[in-house]
């Protein structure tokens, strides 16, 4: 019921979230259709060759996506962020299946039919044509719908980087803990890839010599036609927007990148492109530095420590003018910080922490066989999860987990785990009964807010430079906590909660201009 | 001028010398087989002609012109070649495996279209009933006799055919034996014909050639070859048939 009255109100960004995803599939099996159908050809003919190919298609395969969109953001062409980066990284991924595909359909054609063909003054481009290719075509349509079922999936991951499709409610979901938002964006995806597979089913039957094999091949032209239209249109720059404001992908984030797109739209007229979600710092860092995106806000401890590698610090100025020079030698500039500092904090649930006597991150230790689970960045970075052990002799009887960061406050909550590290601003805290271990040793770093912007979009556009230096400490920790939870406890939409946190800032914001 | 010669030719298969100078001529109008154990070279013999396989030294000439002085593709057209499985197109009908050649060479519509009926009742197959089935509809005789169909499309003086009747049974075999007779009393091509079966040679052929470990140790009608001092050849043509090679095709 909640699903299908989202479904209604969210019709028309639905259909668009929709669109993207099928011509990002499409797109990117046409192309590996181009790519592996002829390598597939010349592989088949030239065993020698064969295996080399495979080989290299099989280990394309084999990198975990969000691995191969961090490798392909800061490369020239087919980097970036948004669709052209997902249509590479799905291209490699479906040459794979249409790649194998062509060569067992090609090999399966008999010897003895090819020899005849031979024999009788075909030549090598008619044997080809008019006998091995029609031969192959089942196998070669069978490999082509294997990459689209698969591509409809690893397409919801393109949402990682910006380039839309239906994995952005699924990674909306993620962040509200909203299983109807992540619904919203499993359901069509897994109809679209049975659609898909029955489809190309038919057209593996139209294919068939035995029906009608022109009508088929007309039917197959035209489809690749439509697709590389749609591709053209889908990765053909926008217009209207002449900045783009990013966002990691957890609620805080994507409430920051929506209040800064507002805040832009309403001060300066300017049109924003939102490109929220982005899969983590890595992708953010780099999206910002190759101009996939103009605007993000950054964390000034994750900036310091996880971008430039630095030792964790202390001290909220020493730590901002560090990074401010840092990023400005990068061509990024350090706008003020926004006022509230997303510091880790250390999570249990209330009822153990009471029953425990828990108050202290030291404290832990009075707990026998506690499971811990972290995201995979706590676990990494260097004023992370060892540091943490180290500073407070901390003695575990299990390795933590590593877990999704959008799914770590539920765990704790649902028992899965008994301790995490998540954002000291997470509206979740108080939605799902979890308290705050107090780091009386300040071993977390600090970690404020911090507006990051390309430096030449802020000389082209001073007006928007101005309007972020004006924002200068205007949310506190406590608001930014409000915002959380409206957004993951009260499941308001995140561009609705920013707005209404600048409608009530307006009052005495807004200057005479 | 005989249709094909081969002079002093030899030629090896991955590496392995299979054919030793080796001459053999073939008239306009005369049906030659080539008998002889697996192995022996004849199926490389017949491949040398329409130059699916190149010579390591000799000539292979078709029409008085060496084959390596051929554009392939024009010399394939003109010779028809037949082998053990048909090697039918599966995608296409009887009619259209048999228009493969006549389409390549452009002829209209209406001329493939009378072709293709009038080669179909040469074979003994009604036009109207075969036409538009698909091989895998037929039976093996049935896919043989379209196979030679399609072979002499494109009216050929040349016929290849590599052990045409070797996967068929015993009476489906005799029958197409007749069939060929009567089709050859009807066109006189030059054939090459490869098998290993000595009496379907003697049936088929004007001249049997026999070969032996890549060479060829006679030559001659039935009434020569019995005639032959050469153990082999003794063995070959005077054993009961039972005896043959002992093989089964």
């Amino acid at each position: 019921m909640a699903l299908i009255e989202f479904f209604l109100s969210h019709r028309a960004e639905l259909a668009a979230r929709l669109g993207e995803h099928v011509i990002l599939v499409l797109a990117s099996t046409a192309i590996a259709a181009a790519i592996g159908i002829p390598l597939g050809i010349v592989a088949a003919r030239r065993p020698s060759l064969s295996r080399p190919i495979v080989a290299i298609a099989n280990l394309a395969q084999t990198i975990p996506s969000l691995a191969l969109f961090g490798f392909l953001i800061p490369l020239p062409l087919v980097g970036g962020i948004g669709t052209r980066t997902a249509l590479v990284a799905l291209t490699l991924y479906a040459v794979l299946p249409i790649l194998r595909s062509t060569i067992t359909g090609l090999q399966g054609v008999p010897a003895s039919v090819i020899e005849c063909a031979v024999a009788m003054g075909l030549t090598p481009r008619q044997v080809l044509s008019r006998v091995e290719w029609p031969l192959a075509l089942p196998s070669i349509v069978s490999g082509l719908r294997v990459a689209v079922v698969i591509g409809v999936g690893t397409a919801t991951i393109a949402s990682a980087i910006g380039a839309g499709g239906l994995g952005d409610y699924i990674f909306r979901g993620l962040a509200m803990v909203d299983g109807t938002v992540i619904l919203a964006g499993a359901l069509p995806a897994a109809l679209l890839a049975i659609a898909a597979d029955a489809a190309l089913a038919l057209a593996g039957r139209a294919a068939d010599p035995r029906r009608r094999r022109p009508a088929a091949t007309g039917a197959l032209v035209a489809i690749v036609m439509v697709v590389v239209t749609g591709a053209a249109w889908a990765s053909r720059a926008d217009p209207r927007h002449e900045i783009v404001v990013g966002s990691k992908n957890f609620t805080e984030q994507v409430v920051l990148g929506e209040l800064l797109a507002q805040l832009i739209e309403r001060e300066t007229g300017i049109g924003v492109e939102r490109r929220l979600n982005l899969g983590g710092t890595a992708i953010a860092h780099r999206a910002v530095l190759s101009g996939g995106i103009d605007l993000y806000v950054e964390y000034s401890g994750t900036a310091l420590t996880a971008i430039f590698n630095q030792p964790p610090a202390t001290g909220s100025d020493t730590v901002f003018r560090e990074i401010r020079d840092r990023y400005a030698a990068v061509g990024l500039t350090a706008l003020p910080r926004l006022g509230f500092n997303n510091t880790f904090a250390i999570l249990v649930r209330r009822a153990d922490a009471e029953r425990h006597g828990l108050k202290t991150i030291g404290d832990l230790n009075r707990l026998r066989d506690w499971r811990a689970g972290f995201g995979y960045e706590f676990l990494e970075r260097p004023d992370g999860f060892t540091g943490l052990a180290a500073a407070y002799g901390l003695r575990f009887a299990n390795q933590p987990r590593v877990m999704d960061l959008n799914l770590i406050y539920r765990a704790v909550a649902s028992k899965e785990i008994d301790v995490t590290a998540g954002d000291a601003t997470s509206g979740l805290i108080d939605a799902l009964d979890l308290v705050i271990l107090e780091d009386d040793r300040h071993y977390f770093p600090v970690y404020d807010a911090v507006p990051v912007a390309r430096a030449t979009m802020l000389l082209r556009h001073p007006e928007v430079a101005d309007v972020l230096r004006r924002f200068e400490g205007r949310i506190s920790a406590a608001e930014m906590q409000r915002m959380n939870y409206a957004v993951d406890g009260e499941k308001r939409d995140p561009a609705q909660v920013a707005r209404a946190f600048l409608d009530t800032i307006d009052r005495f914001y807004v200057q005479p201009r | 001028m005989p249709a094909v010669a081969f002079r002093d030719v030899s030629a090896s298969r991955g590496g392995r010398s299979v054919l030793h100078d080796v001459s053999l001529t073939v008239g306009a109008r005369e049906t030659v087989a080539l008998v002889g154990r697996s192995g022996s070279g004849k199926t490389t013999l017949l491949r040398l002609v329409n130059r699916l396989i190149s010579p390591d030294a000799g000539q292979v000439m078709v029409d008085d012109q060496d084959v390596a002085t051929w554009d392939p593709i024009v010399l394939r057209r003109r010779i028809g070649y037949v082998i053990q499985e048909a090697g039918l197109f599966p995608h296409m009908t009887v009619a259209g495996n048999i228009a493969t050649v006549p389409i390549l060479l452009n002829w209209d519509a209406n001329r493939i279209r009378a072709r293709v009926d009038e080669l179909l009742s040469l074979v003994g197959l009604e036009p109207g009933q075969f036409r538009h089935r698909w091989p895998d509809e037929l039976s093996g005789g049935e896919r043989q006799r379209v196979g030679l169909a399609r072979a002499l499309a494109a009216d050929p003086p040349l016929l290849l055919m590599d052990e045409p009747f070797g996967a068929l049974d015993p009476i489906t075999r005799g029958e197409l034996h007749e069939e060929f007779v009567r089709v050859q009393s009807a066109l006189h091509r030059a054939v090459i014909l490869v098998t290993h079966d000595i009496g379907e040679a003697f049936q088929l052929a004007d001249r049997v050639a026999v070969l032996h470990d890549g060479r060829i140790i006679a030559v001659g009608t039935r009434a020569e070859l019995a005639a032959s001092a050469d153990p082999h050849v003794a063995r070959l043509v005077g054993g009961p048939p039972s005896l043959r090679f002992g093989e089964t095709g």
